[in-house]
């Protein structure tokens, strides 16, 4: 049986242009997320970026690792810590804790240029 | 935007969505773009997380989210890749409902099944309704 693969580590700029176009390729209109008086008068007085573009990282470390693989038995669950506030240079990565029976399990987090956690979690996918 | 149904008005174990839905490449391509992530392993497959997103977005659609709703916790999993252009049909329903100190806990699932009712993701999107004017350091809009 093979050894998992490593998961490289990802990061990105999320900047408020990379949430404006996420916001319309999700379909996510939240004015929290954009350039708006309800994002100012809200509770982190800025823009923040949505939760789920911080998990597009993670997402992609797993899909540059294992490919195909990922989206055919990968599974997560995660929390988000703190939001990101925009323009954040968000880290993900993924360390294996477990791999057994060609299951391999990592601890996923993603933390913004400050160091500080946005998001928490596991992560598994089958690999063999 | 018009919502059929209000958040305060979900109850537990309620069916509140189930609709078809195929993602097309250009879809797949305007998510990859706006992520920042390659193309090139998405050429005949959708990334999982984006059916994460299009749930959410269904749940926006549908449901009023009230103002100050935080986004605390995602659950995936795959049962097998699904690929673009193929019909799949979503079933949400609401999970888990609870209140604790004012604060409104709700937790969403999202079944995507494929033509033959072969399951190819479930997915759990849990959220947090704050009372007003109360700041919590966990979550994400």
């Amino acid at each position: 049986m093979t050894a998992a693969p490593a998961v490289l580590t990802v990061t990105r700029l999320i900047d408020q242009p990379r949430v404006d176009r996420y916001a319309v390729a999700a379909s996510d209109p939240n004015p929290i997320h954009r350039e708006t008086p309800e994002a100012y008068a809200g509770p982190f007085g800025q823009p923040v970026a949505h939760g789920m573009l911080v998990l597009g990282l993670v997402a992609d470390a797993l899909t540059q690792g294992f490919g195909l693989a990922w989206a055919e038995s990968g599974s997560l669950k995660v929390r988000w810590r703190s939001p990101a506030l925009t323009p954040a240079t968000v880290t993900a990565r993924a360390d294996l804790k477990k791999d057994q029976d060609g299951l391999a399990t990592y601890e996923v987090t993603c933390t913004d240029q400050r160091g500080e956690v946005l998001l928490t979690g596991t992560a598994s996918v089958r690999h063999a | 935007m018009t919502h059929t149904l209000q958040f305060a008005d979900l109850a537990r174990g309620q069916a509140f969505a189930r609709f078809p839905l195929t993602v097309s490449a250009q879809e797949v391509q305007a998510y990859l773009e706006s992520t920042g992530e390659s193309v090139e392993p998405w050429r005949e497959h959708v990334p999982p997380v984006f059916l994460d997103a299009i749930a959410i977005a269904a749940l926006l659609r549908t449901v009023a989210i009230p103002k100050g709703v935080m986004h605390t916790g995602q659950e995936h999993e795959s049962h097998r890749a699904a690929r673009i252009d193929e019909p799949l049909e979503v079933e949400m329903r609401v999970s888990a409902l609870s209140e604790r100190r004012g604060a409104v806990m709700a937790a969403f699932e999202a079944v995507l099944t494929d033509a033959e009712a072969a399951p190819v993701q479930t997915m759990k999107i849990s959220v947090m309704v704050l009372p007003d004017g109360v700041l919590v350091d966990g979550g994400a809009p």
